[in-house]
């Protein structure tokens, strides 16, 4: 059943939906909102111009809301939705900025120019953008946070995580994470959470440093690769291995743990929790 | 002082002589002085021309050049050069899930198998043994394509970003290149170049798929 | 706005040899680093207008040698890396600057001029000078001898690439050769 809204110049409707739908966003320009509800229902406020239109079609295993122009790209348009917590999110848009509170289901965000804000979360969570920054908070799961452009930053969420930018930092706070990518090219790479038992936890950047928080009586077998840069760390490491060429290993009890740290040129830095260098505080610097 | 022989002094000198010939002249030689003498002449003037010194302009031209290419304007558009790096004869890895593989200069054999990566990493390119890296060139280049048919539909600031960041995974990669033909059995830098590659080839897949999201 | 990197980044030109980080520039510098670019025109401007100045001369060295570059960055796409970068931007300048010449209408003829004119007519203005040194004298040969002979003594070519080079018979080449080498070792050794 479509629904067109076309003349109206405020939108606020509401749908009802089943558990087993989903919902997908497809936006041009203009920002998207999510909120979440207990209601089985989803609602929609924008306010279009008379050159855009906000579709909104059910159909058997999703709930869609598209914006489409007249003539031409679609014009900015901010969408606000109200959906179901359980709902999994599917939502993409070029210009656009997206922002989601209190999602408790898989998650898919994509946009080329806007950053993505996420709280909440849950199974698999991919966020793309390409010159935006994204940030993933409150999540659990497998987790995919990419930027190209900007910064990447994940914070209290567990789960398999693999945040990665080109050219930006990747900052990680409070994630507990069974496995774990932290990839840039040109930026730094902080993590400040726990290092599990059996974990396994890649950080790699061409050009940045490397900062990692220590958890104590973590057990952890780490490998540190530099080609120009140095290693520094705030306790007493003892190398298993000799240095060969620019990379070498040690021990952090057990050694059960598998830490690679690799940063082509710049430093990699162990340090203590609490610590004035660590990722909590990256902002700050 | 014109005689047969000097005019062949200088083929002389430079080994142009068949072998009669040069027996000849060495013969004239031992019994003429003049011809000798101007021989010595001849030599002087080659050591002289090829000691000549190269010098720089009185004033830097560079200005000049960096105006007239449009240096600081991004004007060209991006042309790769696996190739060239390929023709300086680098020792390059490859990786696929839990492996790599070292593909040395001048063998298309698989080498040595090193120490297995932490993580699975997907495989940028199927490397059949013998096939090299043209799995690799070839993908880059159909996705370049791609791109540079489609960028006109694309918006200006997002194909400048796009530019700017496969720009810098290019300069990672020509650094770690040269890092690893200074160090071509390093198994980091190797693994290292590997990744930095992915990472371009995932860039031009991302940058190829708005191209075509956008048509 | 996230934190970026800006500014040079260290290299390490200790670890590898000319032609390498030549190698490695001109990949840079083909897909349009201007800071790439101007590396490889530090290193080798110095050869690039020496030979501008022998086969032309210093009023338009500099034209030509920052026409070698511009050139140079245009066809860098070209550059296959199957020779060493010094070698292709040297040929491509000598294809410049023989043009150059050619578009000045010098002909053909005057490679085939006789000894008498070697004494007598200087190939270009030099400055006055009272010590004759190297570069003075070969300022002062006929185009055409001065011509081969840079190119066979100075920059190392083969009578054959110099024939196809200047459109003549390998026997003119070696001819001229002689003749400029007897011309300098007279000027030379006055």
């Amino acid at each position: 059943m479509l629904l067109l809204l076309a003349l109206l110049q405020q939108i606020d409707s509401t749908v009802p939906v089943q558990r087993g739908q989903r919902l997908e966003v497809s936006a041009y320009a203009g920002d998207i909102a999510v909120k979440a509800w207990e209601r089985d229902a989803v609602r929609v406020e924008a306010e279009p111009d008379d050159r855009t239109r906000v579709e909104i079609d059910r159909s058997g295993s999703s709930v869609t809301i598209r914006t489409e122009g007249r003539r031409g790209a679609p014009r900015m348009v901010d969408l606000v939705i109200t959906a179901p917590s359980w709902m999994p999110l599917n939502l993409s848009g070029v210009n656009t900025h997206v922002s989601i509170r209190g999602a408790r289901g898989p998650i898919s965000v994509e946009t080329v120019q806007g950053e993505v804000d996420v709280e909440g979360g849950d199974g698999l969570v991919s966020l793309q953008s390409v010159q935006g920054s994204v940030r993933l908070h409150g999540a659990k799961g497998r987790l995919e946070v990419h930027s190209v452009n900007e910064a990447v930053s994940v914070s209290s969420s567990s789960g398999e995580v693999n945040a990665e930018t080109v050219n930006g930092d990747v900052t990680l706070t409070r994630v507990d994470a069974t496995s774990l990518t932290a990839s840039s090219v040109n930026g730094d790479l902080g993590y400040d959470g726990t290092i599990r038992n059996g974990g396994r936890y890649l950080f790699s950047t061409h050009n940045g440093d490397i900062t990692i928080t220590v958890p104590e009586g973590s057990n952890a077998t780490v490998s540190v690769s530099t080609f120009n840069g140095e290693f520094a760390s705030e306790f007493p490491v003892t190398l298993t291995e000799t240095r060969k060429g620019r990379r070498f290993s040690f021990t952090l009890g057990t050694g059960s743990a598998r830490m690679t740290l690799e940063s082509f040129q710049g430093s990699i830095e162990l340090v203590r929790p609490g610590s004035s260098r660590g990722a909590r505080n990256h902002d700050a610097k | 002082m014109s005689d047969q022989w000097t005019e062949r002094l200088s083929e002389y000198l430079d080994g142009d002589l068949t072998e009669s010939e040069r027996a000849a002249l060495e013969a004239h030689l031992a019994s003429c002085a003049a011809c000798a003498e101007t021989l010595a002449g001849l030599r002087r003037v080659l050591v002289r021309a090829r000691s000549l010194e190269d010098r720089p302009p009185v004033r830097d031209l560079w200005s000049g050049i960096a105006t007239r290419i449009g240096a600081g304007s991004r004007q060209r558009r991006f042309t790769f050069s696996m190739p060239q790096l390929l023709a300086a004869g680098i020792a390059l890895a490859l990786l696929s899930a839990g492996g790599a593989w070292l593909l040395h200069p001048g063998s298309n054999q698989v080498a040595t198998e090193a120490a297995p990566l932490p993580l699975a990493r997907a495989p940028i390119a199927t490397v059949a043994a013998g096939a090299g890296v043209r799995g690799y060139d070839a993908a880059v280049e159909d996705l370049e394509r791609v791109l540079a048919e489609g960028r006109g539909r694309l918006d200006t600031t997002t194909v400048r970003v796009l530019e700017q960041n496969l720009a810098l995974i290019d300069r990672a990669i020509a650094q770690a290149q040269r890092a690893v033909a200074a160090d071509s059995a390093n198994v980091y830098l190797n693994s290292h170049l590997a990744e930095t590659m992915r990472r371009k080839i995932d860039l031009l897949r991302q940058a190829a798929a708005l191209v075509s999201a956008v048509s | 706005m996230t934190r970026t990197r800006p500014g040079p980044v260290k290299l390490r030109r200790d670890l590898t040899s000319k032609s390498d980080s030549d190698a490695v520039d001109a990949t840079l510098a083909a897909s349009g680093d201007a800071h790439a670019f101007e590396r490889l025109y530090r290193g080798h401007i110095g050869r690039i207008h020496s030979l501008a100045r022998r086969m032309l001369n210093d009023d338009e060295a500099d034209e030509a040698a920052q026409d070698v570059f511009v050139r140079a960055w245009e066809k860098l796409g070209t550059f296959r890396g199957e020779a060493a970068f010094g070698t292709w931007l040297h040929r491509l300048a000598i294809n410049l600057i023989l043009g150059r010449r050619e578009r000045r209408g010098v002909l053909r003829r005057r490679y085939l001029e006789s000894d008498a004119v070697l004494d007598t007519v200087p190939g270009r203005r030099s400055a006055p000078e009272t010590l004759m040194d190297m570069e003075s004298a070969i300022a002062r040969l006929p185009d055409g001898a001065r011509q081969i002979f840079l190119l066979h003594d100075v920059e190392g070519y083969r009578h054959e690439e110099i024939a196809e080079m200047l459109g003549l018979a390998t026997g003119t080449s070696k001819s001229q050769l002689h003749r400029a080498r007897m011309a300098l070792r007279q000027q030379l050794e006055r």
